[in-house]
């Protein structure tokens, strides 16, 4: 049994030991900064990404609404990402349904190359980019539909994962993440919130 | 310049007194962030968010409390929350590592001190292992982790106690190294 000396030197010794665990290595000031100072920017100006969009919308509605008089009439509706009316939230439904094609896309090919042995750094890239329009999207009005949150949760953490591994090296990781996303059954969820038929508008950049 | 002048240009949106108040804070939030996230990619991660919901929520900083400690408590928030994210990818990876033998193997296949600790520390409740990290490896004081975590400072203190005897429960073929 330790005496309280012992004790004493057991907490001395430790708190000197465990200086090694998880030991930092010197802040890096300047990178978290300039990402930071970047998100900062994105965020606080919404209403200038949403209008833009908007306007992107609006220009091409004529468009969309032709093209879509001639779908309805062609078959039955297509479920939607979004819940809700007014053109403020046919602008989230429609940067949503860009953003759920690009993802769905970007994972079908993230698994096919997988099986195919290759892990391309490219891909960390692409999951950085739609990790940060997945992130926007959580902050948007279109993450107010509970199922749709719960599908962005599940993308930002299968892109977060893809963003992090290190190309030709993290064979085992990528294994893991497409083991998390069959079992989460993200690629069925994600296809399933993705509309029938084409995408209607492009709004490259528009969040 | 005071903290308080730094805190009022930071509100009319100086951002030369944000990167003050950034530069003035970032060594303690990020070197908490990474010694408990152990990895530097998430501990930037966590740093940044730490520091843009700061940013934002400035406004609701009544001053009861030092800034660093209404930053602390954001950045245990960002993180705990975040690792909680990561764990199940974690578990899943130390499962399936454990099947193929590849680690935690019995003792005598492990000998160093720095690793066995390193393995101790993180096989702590979360609880547990969050106050030891923050008190005894970053010298935070039980108040400070108490309204860190939102605990009182009688708990932070409990749990720095069982923290330290499971460790000596865990690292205990090494009782040479401190008992002379």
């Amino acid at each position: 049994m330790m005496t309280g000396n012992d004790e004493t030197k057991f907490e001395q010794w430790l708190q000197d030991a465990a200086k090694t665990y998880h030991a930092p290595r010197p802040t890096p000031r300047d990178e978290m900064w300039a990402r930071i100072e970047a998100r900062r920017v994105r965020r606080v100006r919404p209403w200038m990404r949403w209008s833009l969009a908007a306007a992107a919308v609006l220009v091409l509605g004529i468009g969309i609404g032709r093209w879509t008089a001639h779908q309805e009439a062609a078959g039955p509706k297509t479920p939607t990402v979004a819940t809700g009316s007014g053109n403020s939230d046919l602008v989230y439904q429609v940067a949503a349904t860009q953003y759920l094609s690009r993802t769905e896309t970007f994972l079908t090919g993230f698994r096919s190359d997988l099986r195919a042995g290759r892990v391309d750094t490219r891909f960390m890239g692409q999951a950085r980019d739609l990790l940060t329009t997945t992130r926007l999207l959580l902050d948007s009005p279109a993450a107010n539909d509970p199922r749709m949150r719960a599908l962005l949760e599940d993308l930002e953490l299968v892109l977060a994962q893809i963003s992090q591994l290190e190309a030709g090296r993290d064979r085992r990781n990528a294994d893991l993440i497409t083991q998390d996303m069959d079992q989460r059954s993200v690629l069925p969820k994600l296809r399933s919130a993705i509309p029938a038929g084409p995408v209607p508008v492009r709004t490259e950049g528009a969040i | 310049m005071d903290e308080r002048d730094l805190i009022n240009r930071v509100r009319a949106g100086d951002g030369i007194a944000e990167r003050a108040l950034y530069d003035a804070h970032v060594d303690r939030v990020y070197r908490l962030a990474y010694r408990l996230a152990g990895d530097d990619a998430l501990a930037q991660d966590f740093t940044q968010e730490t520091f843009i919901r700061a940013f934002a929520k400035l406004d609701t900083f009544r001053g009861d409390s030092a800034l660093s400690t209404w930053l602390h408590t954001i950045t245990t928030t960002v993180v705990l929350n975040g690792l909680r994210k990561v764990k199940r990818f974690h578990q899943r990876e130390a499962d399936l590592e454990a099947a193929d033998g590849v680690s935690g193997g019995p003792r005598e296949a492990e000998p160093d001190l720095k690793a066995r600790l390193r393995q101790a520390i993180d096989a702590l409740p979360q609880g547990y292992r969050t106050v030891f990290v923050m008190h005894d490896i970053e010298g935070f004081t039980h108040e400070e982790i108490g309204v860190a975590l939102g605990v009182e400072t009688g708990t932070s203190k409990a749990q720095l106690s069982r923290a330290r005897a499971k460790l000596r429960e865990s690292l205990a073929d090494f009782a040479g190294e401190w008992v002379s």
